[in-house]
């Protein structure tokens, strides 16, 4: 009792010194919360992402912050446990968060109906519910880039283009890891084979992927023309591992955004060569936004995290997360003035308009109903030290990906009842 | 040919798992303490061998032995400092002991290395081997004999001087006291021990799939294999390991197609219970558990 | 001085089993009571739907455990995948059209059901193994609920809890789901208090100090060790569905994984075996310290003090978790309770040093 008395004096004292200590500035800040997955399961992107959201907040506050109010980003370690997370968001919606971040599909899902009853808005890079692209149900969800079905199409749109004379007879195969996340694209694809005429054939392997040599010999069996792998984190690696050794040509096989130079690295950087994967954003030092993070923030130490990931695949998608808020910010101040709120965030973000973050990402466009941004993406190979793009920036058959999106949407208005 | 090649794959893999359950039982056999902490204890073997090679670049002749050395001293220092106040203390709470542990190492190793997955090269090339149709994973190959290996190191230090004092203690703790055999030491050994078949094991498993916490996730297979062979039985861990890698193999290959797939991890759980309420002592081990 | 025993003389047999014979204790529990009936007026909201809420339900479900680790004496690793069980199996009655009150009275049977299965290990064996046998059923539910799409709701493998009406009024907002928890954890603490002073509560302790000799005076072990996985494993369903509903609104098979049941497991042990005070401060410590050591090592941070990378802050709470349990395990065994004991009989005779009986 008295260790709960302490506790919650001690927490109450603490929150209390944590807004004192947001030194008293000439205009309010503006908060961003994350309560990212260092521990536990996405320990494989969670380092570079956030290491990236903060070095372009620090960025953006060494330029004078969004028209003139600093930038603050609170992160907060959830360890994939959604009560820390639902934890983590009261704690940032009170003391006064516009945005919230937590790259984790479990957390997120567990927050969603609460963001959604609160009208907290919620970033979902790349992952979390692929339904949120509708805005209608999904108000304050704002994936703002294409999402697993996307990803899906895109991937599907490319090997297209590859094989001459279409797919039509052709065999795609699909290692997924065995958990909602594997299966998620499996209705997107079984679409697209009745459209185009392919095979399509799964293979599960378990969670958390350390061991596929099974899973790969029945593929083998299969022999299919085209394979896609979709993991995450540690299976990746394992994944391309087994389909060379059971010798499946690398420039044949493709991967679902989570593969990076880390995992190509580990693989064996010359060995990986050819390997496919989803881009979303570009990777890589090039992109000006980058360059300006490394003359502003690298170079006078204030920099979040190593020097040498600075351009790495998961620090660009952080870097484009938060330049994402920053242009929908601007927008709201802009058009609906001070102070910023999370409704006023979502108007603003809602008007982002071919936004391209200084090359890092394709042009996004989001409106109200659609809170995608467009869907674009492109494929990129592992040329042995980095990926270089092997496509242009498009987007691939958005009916199909609309289509399950209204429909999913749908049932989850129903069930909320 | 689909069949073989599931099968020797899979029996290799076992071995490999086979070699974690080894520290299970190594502790047991000493001490009647089921190390649910051994998952853990890989983890950290495997950690140690990457930062002694990339780290600090030691070669890697070098970093292993170094590393067996130190999870030897790591594992007789938890059993010094956690284990030997619980004597006597219910099962429970030393079960408890072993997974507060477990949590903690989880915690702490990835603290101070990084979270991110880490490469650990110990030089096995990618190429398959091929015997006939069949192909082997040269990774399987190497980690199934070395687990081999070392399983009959174990069992042949069993016949050593020092072996048969650990199988004394296992035997009746009170009676190796009245003989003369320094209980404490005889456990402190077998812990050690546990920790250098966690540094193996590590090596071999982190070199598979990279280096980070999801090495402690073995714990739940190596278990099956320890049950399944008897908790305290060095023979019984391989002739289970090779069964339960099997049977993991095999079975999803034919029944995954019927229900789409993930059953691969049925089947360690379901051996568990099926073991447990047929044959509770395993296939191999000492019947001395109490029944209702 | 503070607790005056002179003076309290029992004239009924009722009055001599009262819970709490010293008034005292009396108006401590009753303090208590109304802080926890005042507090969503007195708490800002973060405090009451971050810290209080989850509170109340874990304790609940510590409760439910306790009454087969403390009073039972069995072990129990898998009680997540029997909360789980009651959770989707009330969510998905209560979308069917059933009214909450018998959803989740119902959610609380197919646990016990189910969580009977559990039991039956205990048949056969006792101890390590049993524990071994419940941690290979908790990965067998948790393949279940998250491979039959019909349990989990769909590849989105989210089930929303539907809004639902408790006495015909519709429970919505914070306040309204904190009384819902608050009165179901009430019950079952009551529940529990009144576990010892009844013929079943005296044969789980007799069956569980040693259960041959307990057969040989004539109590069936067997029957009552399944009776006490029944009532347990009913009250982790019931604690599942408080969840479900209360609190997280949205249930994913993460949320009921091995984690949890090891945490409910270091609970009990760590607030004290068969006690009902230590299942409260169980709770509380293990669910509340991760947070407030995570806000703590965050403002440190922040504040410049703690020159660490933001992976070591992130992973210090779960070493200290890890470190807790082994700390207790180690140095106080007895738990929480026992600590609380030795403080109150401290201030039992305070300012003597000891009493002279």
């Amino acid at each position: 009792m008295r260790k709960m008395i302490t506790g919650l004096a001690l927490a109450a004292g603490l929150s209390a010194t944590a807004l004192a200590s947001a030194a008293a500035q000439d205009k309010a800040p503006i908060k961003v919360g994350t309560a990212l997955d260092f521990t536990a399961v996405y320990t494989f992107v969670t380092a570079e992402y956030s290491q990236g959201q903060r070095d372009y907040i620090a960025l953006l506050n060494a330029k004078g912050g969004i028209k003139g109010h600093p930038v603050e980003i609170m992160v907060v370690d959830t360890g994939n446990q959604p009560q820390r997370g639902i934890e983590a968001y009261e704690r940032f919606k009170s003391e006064g968060a516009v945005l919230v971040d937590f790259l984790s599909t479990p957390v997120s899902r567990a927050v969603v109906p609460r963001a959604l009853g609160d009208g907290m808005n919620v970033v979902t890079m790349f992952h979390g519910r692929s339904d949120a692209a509708d805005g209608k149900v999904f108000p304050t969800i704002f994936p703002m880039t294409p999402a697993y079905w996307s990803q899906a199409t895109a991937i599907v749109k490319y090997i297209e283009g590859q094989e001459k004379g279409g797919l039509k007879g052709k065999r795609i195969a699909l290692v997924m890891i065995d958990s909602p996340f594997g299966r998620e694209p499996v209705p997107v694809f079984e679409e697209l084979s009745k459209r185009l005429g392919y095979e399509f054939a799964t293979f599960p392997y378990p969670s958390p992927g350390n061991e596929q040599s099974a899973t790969w010999t029945q593929l083998r069996r299969d022999k299919p023309d085209w394979t896609i792998i979709w993991g995450a984190g540690g299976g990746q690696p394992v994944s391309v591992r087994e389909a060379m050794r059971n010798g499946v040509p690398l420039d044949h096989l493709a991967s679902v955004i989570w593969i990076s130079e880390t995992d190509a690295n580990i693989i064996g950087a010359d060995q990986t060569k050819g390997l496919l994967r989803f881009e979303g954003v570009a990777s890589g030092k090039d992109p000006a936004v980058i360059k300006a993070i490394q003359q502003e923030v690298v170079a006078k130490g204030k920099a979040a995290g190593p020097a040498e990931k600075v351009g790495s695949t998961y620090y660009n998608i952080g870097v484009a997360s938060m330049a994402l808020f920053a242009e929908g910010a601007r927008r709201a101040l802009d058009k609906e003035g001070e102070p910023l709120t999370p409704a006023k965030l979502k108007h603003g973000l809602e008007s982002i308009k071919d936004f391209t973050a200084d090359g890092l990402l394709p042009p996004v466009t989001i409106t109200s109903e659609d809170h995608q941004g467009g869907g674009r993406g492109r494929i990129a190979a592992w040329d042995g030290s980095k990926w270089t793009a092997k496509s242009d920036w498009s987007a691939a058959y958005q009916d199909i990906v609309w289509n399950l999106v209204h429909k999913s949407a749908e049932e989850f208005k129903a069930s909320g009842k | 040919m689909y069949l073989a090649e599931l099968a020797i794959n899979g029996a290799l893999v076992g071995l490999m798992y086979a070699l974690v359950a080894l520290g299970i039982v190594l502790v047991f056999k000493a001490s009647g303490v089921a190390n649910l902490a051994q998952g853990a204890l890989t983890m950290v073997g495997a950690y140690v061998v990457w930062w002694l090679a990339a780290g600090l670049g030691a070669p890697l002749w070098a970093a292993m032995p170094l590393a067996l050395a130190a999870m030897f001293l790591f594992g007789r220092g938890l059993e010094r400092v956690a284990l030997r106040r619980m004597v006597g203390q219910p099962v429970i709470m030393i079960i408890m002991l072993t997974l507060g542990l477990e949590i903690l190492l989880r915690g702490a190793a990835p603290a101070l290395a990084g979270a991110t997955m880490k490469r650990l090269d110990i030089g096995i090339g990618q190429q398959p081997i091929f015997l006939g149709d069949i192909l082997v994973n040269r990774a399987y190959l190497v980690g199934g004999v070395v687990a081999l290996a070392l399983i009959g190191l174990s069992l042949l230090f069993f016949n050593s001087r020092q072996g048969i004092m650990l199988r004394a203690v296992s035997d009746d703790q009170t009676a190796s006291w009245a003989a003369g055999i320094r209980v404490e030491q005889a456990i402190g050994l077998s812990w050690g021990l546990a920790g250098i078949a966690a540094a193996c094991a590590g090596i071999l498993w982190g070199s598979v799939q990279g280096v980070d916490w999801t090495l402690s996730l073995l714990l739940i297979k190596a278990l099956a294999v320890a049950i399944l062979g008897g908790l305290d039985s060095i023979v019984g861990v391989v002739v289970a390991g090779v069964a339960i890698g099997v049977l993991e193999n095999v079975i999803p290959g034919y029944i995954d197609p019927l229900v789409g797939g993930g059953t691969r991890d049925l089947v360690a759980s379901t051996v568990i219970l099926l073991t447990i309420l047929v044959r509770p002592f395993g296939l191999f081990g000492r019947e001395d558990i109490e029944r209702v | 001085m503070f607790y005056r025993l002179a003076g309290i003389r029992h004239t009924s047999y009722a009055a001599d089993r009262a819970l709490w014979p010293v008034p005292v204790d009396r108006w401590q529990i009753g303090v208590l009571l109304a802080l926890a009936l005042a507090a969503p007026f007195v708490l800002p909201n973060l405090y009451l739907s971050s810290y209080l809420l989850p509170w109340i339900i874990w304790s609940t479900a510590a409760l439910g455990l306790n009454l087969l680790m403390g009073w039972a004496g069995q072990i129990h690793l898998g009680y997540a995948a029997v909360m789980a069980i009651g959770a989707y199996g009330t969510i998905h009655l209560v979308r069917a059209g059933m009214p909450f009150e018998l959803a989740i009275v119902a959610g609380g049977l197919l646990s016990a059901v189910i969580g009977l299965v559990f039991g039956f290990a205990a048949l056969r064996v006792k101890g390590l193994y049993l524990a071994i046998s419940t941690l290979a059923m908790q990965y067998l539910v948790d393949w279940i609920i998250s491979h039959v799409p019909a349990i989990s709701g769909g590849s989105q493998a989210t089930l929303q809890a539907p809004n639902f009406r408790v006495l015909g009024l519709p429970v919505a907002g914070d306040f309204a789901r904190y009384y819902v928890a608050l009165a179901v954890c009430l019950l079952v603490t009551l529940f529990l208090l009144n576990v010892g002073r009844t013929s079943f509560g005296r044969a789980l302790v007799a069956v569980r100090e040693k259960d041959f000799a307990a057969a040989i005076l004539g109590v069936n072990t067997f029957y009552f060790k399944l009776l006490a996985f029944w009532c347990s494993s009913f009250l982790g369903g019931v604690s599942g569905v408080l969840l479900a509903f209360c609190y997280y609104r949205a249930v994913t098979p993460e949320q009921f994984n091995l984690d949890v049941s090891i945490q409910a497991v270091a609970m009990v042990i760590v607030g004290g075996m068969g006690s009902v005070m230590g299942s409260y401060l169980g709770a509380a410590l293990v669910l509340l310290a991760p947070i407030v050591l995570n806000n703590l090592v965050g403002t440190l941070a922040q504040a410049g003090a703690l020159p660490v990378s933001q992976e070591i802050l992130s992973h210090i709470p779960l070493i200290l978790y890890g470190g807790l349990i082994v700390a207790f395990l180690l140095f106080e065994p007895l738990g929480l309770a026992k600590v609380y004991d030795n403080l109150r009989n401290y201030f039992l005779v305070w300012p003597f040093r000891h009493a002279r009986h």
